[in-house]
């Protein structure tokens, strides 16, 4: 008996093509889905990490400190906070390829506040000196220099 | 805008390469062919800037912008090695003319111009990604384009948060587009991940249509844009979508008998993602148990992207990896503890029934195909290496889990469903290897790439 070619469709030809047809409309429907879904979730959740604001809050902090700077790290947000660790690395991305590091050793320190307050006074808790205060809770200290 | 231009030469270098050395122009469908060149190629291209940028970061760091100039020089050879090259081929036979065909690329573009409209929502609201895109990836890039000695910040262990032991392949690419433009605008990465999206779409259908014929492959494209979690994840600039790229596209280079291009997109893998590197080893053992003589070029392919891997992590990112970070001392409890088998297990079981979007789910048009048109034998063997690798890989996935010292739950919740997202064109791909085609499919098995002369002598 003849081998049956490897070739021959043997589905019947309209439910085969019922089959591609609907196939189709459906990864249409998906891609459909997809669109609604993400334009939606985006409308309601722009940049959720407020990244764009951190480009203009650090835009004058960018100028003032060298690329190569390695900066502390003083905020008036829990270290484990979840609100306080994406600040931090909101913070870092926008002011890289300067480093930060949790904490208020080194030279320069990044304050990056959320709420207004004294932050000279803050400040000086740590041996810092407020160099410059450039607005929106972005400050910049110095180490104060011992006698 | 400079860019996209950066981009657009290190693809172009990519296709270049590909069509010259990979062998691909051969097979049919011609535009099947095409749509291979195009997404091996740009993901190639994107590969070998890569690399290039970081290998001359580390050699040659004081010299601005002499990755670009190597790239420049490198896309002229490789476009002189093309033109030398180019042979005409006999004309093409009149290709077989399939009712579908026309009707499925109208679907495909217009299911690609509603997934492009929802992206560009994302790209307009969210231009900096999500969480780990803006936190690892690009922060990562921003570090390596900098130059003047701040690169090895990308991998020091004094910013334990940026994963210093992620492999570069990603940002190393970002980061060279930046160092080309001299500015860190987000259209870099955006666009990097659109490519890569456009070269898995390419590979997935032009793979499929090569090996299954063109209904096949317009399908397993369709496929593909129909899946919203998928999808999701290109905007969000993770790596998870240039390895999905990577891992399939060695998949069907190995089944396409291209075992250099199999190796080299697997060697890309490996320093794309930590998984990629459990990929090569698994992608290699299905080589040495399935396909043995064709393993030599696997590795050959492999060998250079793997050798960057070993020297980042063994002489650069020498800090214990944070995932198994503090393994070894709760090792022994983690394995004997069954609970954490079951959640994982349960966890990956049920993964992908989260993926549905209302009444509609992705699996949807891929399970009415296999009901429809049912199994044909003789993808099935095709269809097992492709569905046993993804298996495995999720296998090993699944050990990781297991041993992980982070909190298992939390774990889960964060990466599961981007290491489904990794394997799922892999599954797409076994799934239309298995089916039956309602179209003859390609007689004989894909040319070789070099066909061996005979041997004077020997009959």
């Amino acid at each position: 008996m003849p081998r049956k070619a490897d070739n021959e469709p043997e589905r019947p030809r309209l439910l085969a093509a019922g089959a591609v047809l609907l196939a189709a409309a459906l990864s249409l429907w998906g891609a459909i889905q997809y669109r609604d879904i993400e334009t939606t979730y985006q409308r309601q959740s722009p940049d959720p990490y407020r990244l764009a604001d951190q480009d203009a809050r650090f835009e004058a902090l960018l100028a003032a400190v060298p690329a190569g700077a390695i900066l502390g790290y003083l905020t008036d947000l829990a270290p484990d906070d979840n609100l306080g660790y994406a600040m931090f690395l909101a913070a870092q991305y926008n002011l890289a390829p300067r480093q930060l590091h949790k904490g208020t050793a080194g030279e320069l320190v990044l304050g990056n506040f959320t709420r207004p307050g004294d932050f000279a006074a803050v400040g000086r808790q740590h041996g810092l000196r407020m160099e410059r205060d450039f607005g929106n809770g972005v400050v910049l200290f110095r180490r104060e220099a011992h006698p | 805008m400079a860019s996209l231009a950066s981009i657009l030469l290190s693809a172009a270098i990519g296709w270049l390469l590909v069509y010259r050395f990979a062998g691909l122009a051969a097979l049919r469908p011609r535009w099947a062919a095409w749509l291979l060149i195009f997404g091996a190629g740009a993901a190639l291209g994107i590969a070998i800037a890569s690399c290039l940028f970081f290998l001359l970061l580390l050699l040659f760091p004081g010299v601005a912008h002499l990755a670009l100039w190597v790239r420049l020089a490198l896309l002229i050879a490789a476009g002189y090695v093309c033109f030398r090259g180019y042979r005409p081929g006999p004309p093409p036979a009149p290709a077989a003319r399939y009712p579908y065909v026309p009707l499925l690329w109208i679907a495909l573009a217009a299911a690609l111009c509603f997934v492009t409209l929802g992206m560009s929502a994302a790209w307009e609201a969210n231009p900096h990604g999500d969480w780990d895109a803006w936190s690892i990836w690009n922060l990562r890039a921003k570090f390596l384009a900098a130059g003047d000695g701040l690169a090895s910040r990308a991998w020091s262990a004094d910013m334990p948060e940026t994963h210093l032991e992620y492999p570069l392949l990603l940002s190393g690419f970002i980061a060279s587009c930046w160092a080309d433009a001299g500015g860190a605008s987000p259209a870099a990465p955006i666009a990097t991940a659109y490519v890569f999206l456009l070269a898995l779409l390419a590979m997935v259908a032009g793979g499929v249509a090569v090996l299954r014929g063109p209904v096949g492959g317009l399908l397993a494209g369709l496929c593909l844009t129909g899946v919203p979690t998928l999808l999701h994840e290109v905007p969000s600039q993770y790596a998870d979508i240039p390895l999905a790229c990577f891992l399939a596209g060695a998949v069907l280079a190995a089944l396409l008998d291209r075992p250099a291009l199999a190796g080299a997109l697997a060697g890309c893998a490996a320093w794309t993602k930590d998984e990629g590197i459990l990929f090569v080893l698994v992608l290699a053992a299905a080589m040495a148990l399935v396909k043995r003589p064709r393993l030599a070029r696997f590795c050959v392919g492999a060998a250079p992207a793997a050798a960057l891997v070993l020297v980042f992590k063994l002489a650069m990112a020498r800090a214990p990896h944070t995932l198994m970070s503090g393994v070894p001392g709760g090792l022994a409890h983690r394995l004997v503890d069954l609970s954490r088998y079951r959640t994982a297990a349960w966890a990956m079981l049920r993964e992908i029934f989260t993926w549905n979007v209302g009444w509609y789910h992705p699996l949807l048009p891929v399970a009415i195909l296999l009901i429809a048109l049912r199994t044909h034998r003789r993808g099935l063997r095709d269809a097992l290496f492709s569905a046993g690798v993804g298996l495995a890989v999720l296998l090993g996935y699944f050990g990781i889990y297991v041993v992980t010292p982070n909190d298992l739950q939390w774990q889960l919740q964060t990466s599961l469903t981007r290491l489904f997202i990794q394997v799922w064109p892999i599954g797409l791909i076994a799934a239309f290897l298995a089916m039956r085609m309602p179209q003859p499919v390609p007689a004989a098995a894909p040319a070789p790439v070099n066909p061996k002369p005979r041997r004077k002598g020997r009959s």
